[in-house]
Parts: structure tokens; C-alpha cells; sequence
């Protein structure tokens, strides 16, 4: 699947995420941790297509067999059809590994980085394109740092 | 041969005149159409339930019958959750023309535009050529429409199946697809006859009549939603009680109402989205108590607290369009009036041009907006605001008190917009300050959506600090246990 993505059109957002602490005033952004980076796979159990994020909440296996959910923010609706996702680039039922920055409470939750399909299609959610995140490091820099193509197999 | 080529030359400038003909009758009918379609309609009749054009009971298939009889059980038994609109999200359409609330209809010759009177949702009807291309469906979808003479059709694809069609709860899938033909009848009500297609759950095509009456008292105002439901009131108020005053049936005659052609020369209407986004005010030369707020939500974040403003609370004020620029806007001119439809947060502001402030301001979200043009700068001046808005991301605060003054200039190619704000309030503020944001003419057909009120997550309140109580939400979607999906909760957050 390729993913067409309007550079132009994630600037601003990348430029907002990189006002540090303010921007996460702003959102819900200050809950995540962005110097760290959380792999999980799993069964996606629903996409909500809401603002002003939107969420996958994907049960993933515990250690002693139980069922865990996850509520892992990938963006918003706007952004992220910008960004290539469509209404149906995940579905329920899908089996994904997502890449994610986890909350700071320590709970299951976190904002997506790389969501990867077993077939090895991609997609990104914001938190791939400001670097180690908002407030914690330097972001990345838009122009020294575009957003990579969207991955294919 | 040449009688057979005579009659062919005399049937094709015959043919090139009745085209002719056809071609600016249409013209000049689209345009007497979009002038009487002009103005503000009240509802003869907001159904709670919609039924065909011929008074029968929708062709459901088996499995929506099912559903629909489902959620009337549930209706009558005080149950609606199953309607968006009770938690204030999302209406859909046609579910907002059977609310019982009045829209405005404006427009140019790009886009007709349809300004809702409950929560500020508003629909924009593209003009131009071609079929839209939703790229993610939504809940007042992507309506494109054409004049048939003096019948504005409108064709809308890309509605989210999350909405209801009518208060009853009557289905729809995300195959949905309406077709409005809208024309103001002999007796001045507005018909809006609509087609049903969804083979997911109707057996075929049917058709609804949905009317409208002008009543000259009848205003769409900003009307806010979370704040009715923070009252303890529903979230639909019925009934309203300028439909009560308008019981008759007959309108007002479509050429006494008709108002606001656009002007022909507009400056400023179209598309636009900002050339980037703004969080912060730097500077602001806040009072004492200015600083004092500011100091107290810095201090509430650094405990790791989540900062809850007006703009979070789905509340936002038109300063904080002004201050933190965000997605598509569209402005649409008029002699009389400047219309702004924000697309991010959801707001319609109202420029009343060439007009004074009136005495008695009811202090609002938007404020009372007054506006002059200075060559080629359209300056806007307005007070009358609540005092419930932040100016930025770090809760810089407003109170009634607050006076602002918009230039609005257009770049010599047309292009962009360049708005400085001068921003006064000497409740917070020592002194005015001004600052400067930027649009672009934007590509979009349409604007994007933002339903606020969808998802104000349980993860996201347990951890909040509300810059005022007013933010606190009433509703909350909670997640699902194992396989149970999410679900709106209402009840004040503790």
C-alpha cells in the first residue's frame, strides 16, 4: 500500500510539536514520555476516528496469558489523513506491532511512533516525526529531518 | 442535398439557440434561486422521526428494522444515547435539519453554505465541478452541489455512520448518499426534498420532505452545547421556543426575506489555512493577576497535572482563533457581513459591517464583531466576550473586559492574509499588545471536521487541572472491558 503523504500539510504540526511543554499544555501530549519507546504486539479491538485524537485500543497478551488493552494515540483525524491513513488502513481484528511512546503513569498507554503490519507495511503516527518528542530533547528539525517516504515492503 | 443540408444547418441553429436559451435561463434562475434560498428558516415541523414523501415508514431492511425497533425500546424507556447529539457530538445529516433549531443559509458563487443553529456545525456546499473524494467520512460529510434552475441539488457522500438520521434513531451506513433538491415553494417555505440511498440498510431509494418557514424573529446565534449539558440541560432543547412563535406554515415571501447577496468583489472569501500554527502569545504584558493565573497553571503542569482550557473543554472563544491558528477557515462577504467558519475549533463569527456595537452586549464565546474596510484592510472590532478563553497553550487568561482589534489585509497577490490583533484587557494585561498570524489560500474543496465532543477520554480527565470549573466535562468515553467496545458516559468528572 503507498501512502501518499502533503509534506506541506504535517508542517505546521511537526512546528507545534516542537514548542516544547506549551504545545503539551495544549494536548494531552505532557502524559507521554518521549525519551522512551515501547514495542507491543497485538489484535486491534477498535479505531476511533475521534478528536481531537484518535485512538487504537489493541489487546495485547500478558505475561501470564491475560489479555492486556492498550489505548494508543496516532493522531488526529485530520492529521492523520495527511499523514496517508485512511478509514479503513486499520481495522478491527488486524494483527500490528505498534512502535509508541508509553504514558509516563506507567499505565497501558501511549502515543504511536510506527504502527507495522505482518506483511511490513507501515504507518506513522506524529510521535515519529518530532524526534525524542516534545520537551524532553530537541526535536528533530522539519527541514534537516523531512518525513521519510511512506515504507513499503 | 442541399434542402438535406439547409435542414440540418437550420435544426443546429436552432439546437445552439434553445442551448443559448437554456444556458443563461439557467444562469439567471441559479441566481434568483441562490438569492430567495438566502436567509435564516425555522422548521415547520422537526420530526422525531422520519418518514417517506408519501407518509410511509422507511424501507428498512430486516436487520436495520431490527436495530431501529432496538433503539425506539430503548427511547421509550428514556434511553437516547444512542444519538450523538446527547453528549453533543456530531448531529449528521439529515439529523440536524430535523433538529429543532434554525440554520442561515449564505453563500457566493463558489459554495452555498448552510450555518447551523445548535452547536455551531455548519455545512459547506462546494459549487464546483466533479464528485468529492472523501477521504475519511465525517459527520456532515462532503456535500457538492449545482443550481437546476432555480433548484439548488446538493449530493453529500462521506457521512460517518456514528450519527443517526433522525431523533427515532433510524440508521445509516458510511455507503450513504443523499441528494437534496432544495427550492422555496409559492407560499415562501423552503422545501428540501432528499433521497435516501444506503442499500446497507434500505431495500431502496426513498424519499423524505423536510420544510422550513422564515420567521423574521429567528436569529442563529453561537450556540454551545457542553454548556447546556454542564446546566443539567439536554443537550437538545425542545422545543425551542422560536419554532413555538412561528407555528404558521406560510413564510415570510421569499423576496421580503431574501438578504446579504455577496458583494461582487470580495476580498477575502474562499478557503484559507493558516501557514502555521500558533500555541503561544510570547510577551504578553499580563497584571499582576494575569501572572498570578499563569503562575498557577505553570505550577499545576510542573506537578504533572494536564492543563484543561476552553479550547480543550470544547468551549473556545474567538480570541483563541486569533491567537492559535488552526486548520481551514472559510470567509464569505456579504454588504452587510463578513462570515468566518473556523474549521478547528468549530466556530462561525459574524461581522456586522458598517455597524455600531448595541448598548446591552450578551457577553458570548465570539463576542459582538463590527467591522469597516480601510482600503484594502478589513478591521474588525469586538467586545462583548465571556471571558471564558485562554489566549494560548500556558492558559494566559481573558476576562470580560476584553476588547480586540483585528486587520485583516490581503497580500497584493491575493494569496494571503496577513492578521494582526491588538489585544486589550485591563484585567490581565497592563497595557495592549498585538500579535500576527498568517493564512494561505488553501486547496480544499471543503474544510475538514472537528467534533470536539466525541472523545473527551478518561485518561485524559484523570489527571486534569481545570483552568476554570467550566471545563470540567460531562461526558466521557470509556474504554470497554476484553471485547466490550467504548461508550459515552455522562455524569459531572469528578
Amino acid at each position: 500500500m503507498r501512502l501518499g503523504i502533503r509534506l506541506e500539510s504535517i508542517l505546521p504540526w511537526i512546528a507545534a510539536a516542537c514548542f516544547a511543554r506549551a504545545a503539551a499544555a495544549h494536548h494531552s501530549t505532557a502524559e507521554f514520555d518521549y525519551t522512551k519507546q515501547v514495542t507491543i504486539k497485538g489484535t486491534v479491538k477498535e479505531v476511533q476516528w475521534t478528536n481531537p485524537h484518535s485512538y487504537i485500543q489493541m489487546l495485547v497478551d500478558g505475561e501470564g496469558g491475560e489479555k492486556i488493552q492498550w489505548s494508543v494515540e496516532i493522531g488526529s483525524p485530520s492529521l492523520n489523513v495527511n499523514l496517508g491513513w485512511r478509514k479503513n488502513s486499520v481495522k478491527a481484528g488486524d494483527v500490528v506491532t505498534m512502535n509508541l511512546s508509553p504514558a509516563r503513569n506507567g499505565k497501558p498507554y501511549g502515543t504511536l511512533r510506527v504502527l507495522t503490519f505482518d506483511d511490513g507495511r507501515t504507518l506513522e503516527g506524529v510521535a515519529a516525526r518530532v524526534g525524542a518528542g516534545p520537551g524532553v530533547a530537541p526535536p528533530a528539525s522539519p527541514s534537516a529531518a523531512p518525513p521519510a517516504a511512506p515504507k513499503e515492503p | 442535398m442541399l434542402h438535406r443540408d439547409s435542414l440540418r444547418l437550420l435544426l443546429c441553429v436552432a439546437a445552439l439557440a434553445v442551448s443559448a436559451s437554456s444556458s443563461a435561463g439557467t444562469k439567471g434562475t441559479a441566481a434568483s434561486g441562490s438569492e430567495a434560498l438566502r436567509g435564516t428558516w425555522v422548521p415547520d415541523a422537526a420530526p422525531r422521526a422520519l418518514l417517506t414523501s408519501s407518509g410511509k415508514a422507511p424501507p428498512l431492511t430486516a436487520a436495520a428494522s431490527k436495530l431501529n425497533a432496538e433503539r425506539r425500546e430503548r427511547l421509550a424507556h428514556g434511553d437516547a444515547s444512542f444519538d450523538p447529539t446527547t453528549w453533543c457530538a456530531g448531529p449528521g445529516m439529515p439529523r440536524i435539519l430535523t433538529m429543532q433549531y434554525p440554520f442561515e443559509v449564505r453563500g457566493d458563487a463558489s459554495r452555498i453554505v448552510f450555518i447551523h443553529g445548535w452547536y455551531r456545525w455548519f455545512r459547506v456546499v462546494d459549487l464546483g465541478a466533479g464528485t468529492a473524494d472523501p477521504p475519511l467520512p465525517l459527520t456532515m460529510g462532503f456535500p457538492v452541489g449545482h443550481w437546476e434552475r432555480n433548484t439548488l441539488v446538493i449530493r453529500t457522500t462521506g457521512l460517518i455512520d456514528s450519527t443517526v438520521m433522525d431523533a427515532s434513531g433510524l440508521p445509516h451506513s458510511e455507503q450513504l448518499a443523499l441528494t437534496e433538491r432544495l427550492q422555496v415553494l409559492r407560499d415562501g417555505r423552503l422545501e428540501d426534498r432528499i433521497t435516501i440511498e444506503d442499500p446497507e440498510n434500505y431495500t431502496q431509494p426513498w424519499e423524505t420532505v423536510l420544510t422550513f418557514h422564515r420567521d423574521a424573529a429567528s436569529r442563529v446565534t453561537d450556540d454551545v452545547c457542553p454548556d447546556r449539558l454542564a446546566r443539567g440541560e439536554p443537550a437538545e432543547q425542545a422545543p425551542n421556543p422560536q419554532m413555538r412563535s412561528a407555528g404558521a406554515k406560510r413564510g415570510v415571501p421569499a423576496e421580503a426575506a431574501a438578504s446579504n447577496p455577496a458583494v461582487e468583489a470580495a476580498r477575502l472569501a474562499g478557503v484559507w489555512e493558516p501557514k502555521t500554527f500558533g500555541f503561544m502569545v510570547p510577551n504578553a504584558p499580563l497584571s499582576a493577576a494575569g501572572q498570578d493565573i499563569v503562575g498557577r497553571n505553570a505550577a499545576a503542569m510542573q506537578s504533572g497535572k494536564i492543563m484543561q482550557t476552553a479550547w480543550v473543554s470544547c468551549r473556545p472563544g474567538a480570541v483563541s482563533t486569533m491567537t492559535m491558528p488552526r486548520e481551514k477557515i472559510v470567509v464569505l462577504e456579504s454588504a452587510d457581513e463578513v462570515t468566518i467558519l473556523f474549521e478547528m475549533p468549530r466556530m462561525v463569527r459574524r461581522i456586522r459591517m458598517n455597524a455600531s456595537h448595541p448598548e446591552n452586549i450578551e457577553p458570548g464565546y465570539v463576542g459582538d464583531s463590527i467591522g469597516r474596510w480601510e482600503g484594502d484592510t478589513l478591521v474588525v472590532d469586538t467586545l462583548g466576550f465571556n471571558g471564558y478563553a485562554e489566549l494560548d497553550a500556558r492558559g494566559q487568561p481573558t476576562s470580560p473586559k476584553l476588547h480586540t482589534l483585528e486587520r485583516f489585509t490581503l497580500a497584493a497577490d491575493g494569496n494571503s492574509i496577513d492578521i494582526e490583533t491588538t489585544i486589550e484587557d485591563p484585567e490581565y494585561y497592563t497595557q495592549p499588545f498585538t500579535i500576527k498570524r498568517s493564512w494561505k489560500k488553501s486547496p480544499a474543496r471543503h474544510p475538514f471536521e472537528y467534533d470536539c465532543m466525541e472523545n473527551p477520554r478518561q485518561e485524559d480527565f484523570e489527571n486534569a487541572y481545570y483552568v476554570r470549573e467550566r471545563y470540567r466535562p460531562v461526558c466521557m468515553r470509556v474504554e470497554g472491558e476484553d471485547s466490550a467496545l467504548s461508550k459515552m458516559v455522562c455524569g459531572r468528572a469528578e
